[in-house]
C-alpha cells in the first residue's frame, strides 16, 4: 500500500487528537476521558503565523494559552520600547494563566517565534462550565490552583533566598 | 522566400482557427454579455427577493431568541443533573406544551366568549367616550373660540371605527400568522437553545487573532447582560399583568383577564406603555361602573399599586439592571421607528432592541475603561 492510501485509512492515534494532547498537560491530569472530551470543545484552537503577537502588555487578559505546536517568546517592554525576553516556551507549555480567574491587564507580551497552533482557554467559558457542569469546572480549576500554588511556593522560596542573600551582603 | 513559406502555413492555421473558433468565440461573448446583463439587472431584484423571502422571519426569529433566553436557565438546571442537553430541551418543551394544552383547553372557550362580547361592547365604549369628548369640546369652544374649527369628536369617532374594522379584519389574518409562528417558534428556539453557544463560537472564531480574545470576552459579557435584561423584562411584564388582572377581578369590571394581559404587554414599553395600558381599563370602568368607589380603586390599582409600588419600588430595582435604562427621547424614537417598520408589534419590540444596542455599547465602554485600553500601539509605548 502506498502512502496515499495509508493516510486515508489510518485513524488518528491517541497522541494526535486534541483530547490526547490535553491529557498530557499536567494541569489537566485530574480529568477523566469524558472531561477531556468536554474540554476539547471548550478550548479555542487558533493558528498563528511566525512573529505574530498573541497579546501585548496592558491588553485586557481573560485566559491562558496552551502551545500545541510551534513556539512562543514571552517578553516585557520598558519605557524606551526596549524588549527584554523572559523566556521561550515550546509545545505543551502554557502562559497567561494568572488572568484566568480574575480579570487583569497582561503584565507581559507574547509573540510566536514560528507558525504555531495555540489553544485558548478563557474565563468566560470556564464560568459557563461552572454553571452547567460544576464537577468538570471543579477538576479543571483544581489542577490550575495546584499549579499556581506550586509556582507561588517556588517564587516565595526564591524571594526568601534573595532577601537572605541581600541581608548577608548588607551585614558583611 | 523562406520567410513566405514560413508565413503561409501559419496564416492558414489562423484561417482554420477562425473558422473553427469564431462561432464559439461569438457564442461565448454573447453568453457572457447576456449573463452580465442579467446579473446587473437582477442585482437589485436579488436584494428585493431576499428581503421579501426573509420578511416574515424577523418576528419568529426574535421571539424564539427571547424564548431561548427565557428557557436557558431551566435547561441548564436540568443539564446540571446530568441530563444531556438535547434531552433536557425536549423535556422542557414537553412540559411547556403539556401545560399549554391543559391551560388552553380550559381557557380557549372562556377567552373566545370574552373576545366576542368585547367586540360587541367596543362600539358602546367608544360612543361613551365620544359623548364625554363632545361635552368637553363644547366647554373648550366656549372658552377658546379659536378652536371652533377643530372637530375632535369626529376625529375620534372615525379613528375608533377604523380601529374596530382593523381588528375585525386583522384577527383571522393574525390567527393565520400565529399558526405559522406556532411551528417556527419551537423549531428555532430548540436550535438556539441547543446550538446557541456553538453558533456564537463560530462567529467569534472569525475574528483575527489579535482581537479574538477581546471579542470572545465581550460577547460573553454582552450576551449575559442581554439574557438578564430579557428575562427581567418578561418576568416584570408577567407579574404586572397578573397583579392588574387579580386586582381588577376584585371589582365588578368585566374583561379583567384581558385587561391584565393588555397591561402586561404594554408594560414592556417604558414610560408610554403603562399609560396606554391603563386607558382601556379606566375607560371601561368609567362606562360600566360609573365614577364611584370602584372606579377610583381601579385608578389607584393601575397607577399606585401596579406602577409606583410594584414596578418602580420592587420589580425594576430587583430585575432590571441600570445598564438598560434608556433616555425617554430614545424610547420615543424607538417606538416611532419600530411602529413605522413593523406596526404595533414593532412598537413593542422596538424599545427592547434599542436597549440591546445600549447594553452592547455600555458593556464595550465599560470594558475599555476597566482595562484603560489605549487606542493605538504608539500611545501604549509612550505611556508605558
Amino acid at each position: 500500500m502506498n502512502s496515499l492510501w495509508e493516510s486515508i485509512f489510518r485513524s488518528k492515534t491517541e497522541e494526535e487528537t486534541l483530547s490526547g494532547f490535553l491529557a498530557k498537560i499536567p494541569v489537566f491530569s485530574e480529568l477523566g476521558k469524558r472531561d477531556l472530551n468536554y474540554l476539547e470543545n471548550l478550548v479555542h484552537v487558533r493558528n498563528y503565523k511566525a512573529q505574530e503577537t498573541v497579546f501585548e502588555q496592558g491588553d485586557p487578559g481573560s485566559g491562558l494559552y496552551i502551545i500545541r505546536s510551534g513556539g512562543v517568546t514571552i517578553f516585557t517592554r520598558d519605557g524606551h520600547d526596549h524588549e527584554e525576553e523572559l523566556t521561550t516556551l515550546g509545545p505543551g507549555d502554557f502562559f497567561g494563566e494568572t488572568t484566568l480567574a480574575s480579570p487583569a491587564p497582561r503584565t507581559v507580551s507574547a509573540r510566536t517565534t514560528e507558525s504555531s497552533e495555540l489553544l485558548g482557554l478563557f474565563r468566560s467559558d470556564l464560568l459557563a462550565t461552572s454553571d452547567k457542569h460544576p464537577e468538570i469546572a471543579n477538576r479543571i480549576l483544581f489542577g490550575l490552583t495546584k499549579m499556581i500554588s506550586e509556582r507561588m511556593q517556588t517564587a516565595t522560596l526564591q524571594l526568601r533566598n534573595m532577601q537572605q542573600r541581600l541581608a548577608d551582603r548588607d551585614a558583611s | 522566400m523562406r520567410h513566405e513559406q514560413h508565413l503561409y502555413p501559419c496564416g492558414l492555421r489562423v484561417m482554420n482557427l477562425n473558422k473553427a473558433h469564431f462561432l464559439l468565440f461569438y457564442l461565448t461573448m454573447t453568453a457572457a454579455i447576456a449573463s452580465g446583463l442579467a446579473i446587473f439587472s437582477s442585482a437589485s431584484t436579488i436584494t428585493v427577493l431576499f428581503r421579501s423571502a426573509a420578511e416574515g422571519l424577523f418576528v419568529p426569529l426574535l421571539l424564539s431568541l427571547i424564548a431561548a433566553f427565557l428557557l436557558d436557565p431551566l435547561v441548564n438546571s436540568l443539564e446540571k443533573r446530568h441530563i444531556p442537553r438535547t434531552r433536557a430541551i425536549f423535556s422542557v418543551f414537553f412540559m411547556i406544551s403539556a401545560t399549554m394544552l391543559l391551560l388552553g383547553s380550559w381557557l380557549v372557550p372562556y377567552g373566545q366568549n370574552m373576545w366576542g362580547s368585547l367586540l360587541s361592547d367596543f362600539p358602546r365604549y367608544t360612543s361613551q367616550l365620544i359623548n364625554y369628548l363632545r361635552e368637553a369640546q363644547v366647554s373648550w369652544q366656549s372658552r377658546f373660540p379659536v378652536l371652533a374649527q377643530y372637530d375632535l369628536t369626529n376625529t375620534v369617532r372615525t379613528t375608533a371605527e377604523q380601529v374596530l374594522s382593523f381588528v375585525l379584519v386583522q384577527t383571522p389574518k393574525s390567527a393565520l400568522k400565529l399558526g405559522s409562528l406556532m411551528i417556527l417558534l419551537p423549531i428555532f428556539s430548540f436550535f438556539f437553545l441547543r446550538d446557541g453557544t456553538t453558533i456564537m463560537r463560530g462567529m467569534i472564531s472569525l475574528a483575527p487573532n489579535r482581537y479574538f480574545e477581546m471579542a470572545h470576552d465581550l460577547s460573553f459579557l454582552v450576551s449575559r447582560q442581554m439574557a438578564h435584561f430579557v428575562r427581567g423584562r418578561v418576568i416584570e411584564a408577567a407579574i404586572i399583568g397578573l397583579v392588574v388582572a387579580l386586582g381588577l377581578s376584585l371589582t365588578d369590571i368585566r374583561y379583567a383577564p384581558l385587561l391584565g394581559l393588555f397591561a402586561g404587554v404594554t408594560n414592556l414599553i417604558p414610560y408610554i406603555g403603562p399609560i396606554v395600558g391603563m386607558i382601556p381599563g379606566i375607560l371601561i370602568a368609567a362606562v360600566d361602573l360609573g365614577l364611584g368607589g370602584q372606579f377610583w380603586w381601579i385608578v389607584i390599582l393601575y397607577i399606585l399599586i401596579a406602577q409606583v409600588i410594584l414596578d418602580n419600588f420592587i420589580l425594576i430595582p430587583v430585575l432590571i439592571s441600570r445598564v438598560a435604562n434608556l433616555h425617554p427621547v430614545l424610547v420615543i424614537l424607538a417606538i416611532v421607528m419600530g411602529g413605522k417598520l413593523y406596526g404595533v408589534l414593532g412598537m413593542i419590540i422596538g424599545v427592547p432592541i434599542a436597549s440591546a444596542f445600549k447594553i452592547a455599547f455600555t458593556e464595550i465602554r465599560h470594558y475599555r475603561r476597566a482595562f484603560a485600553l489605549p487606542d493605538t500601539g504608539n500611545e501604549r509605548h509612550s505611556s508605558s
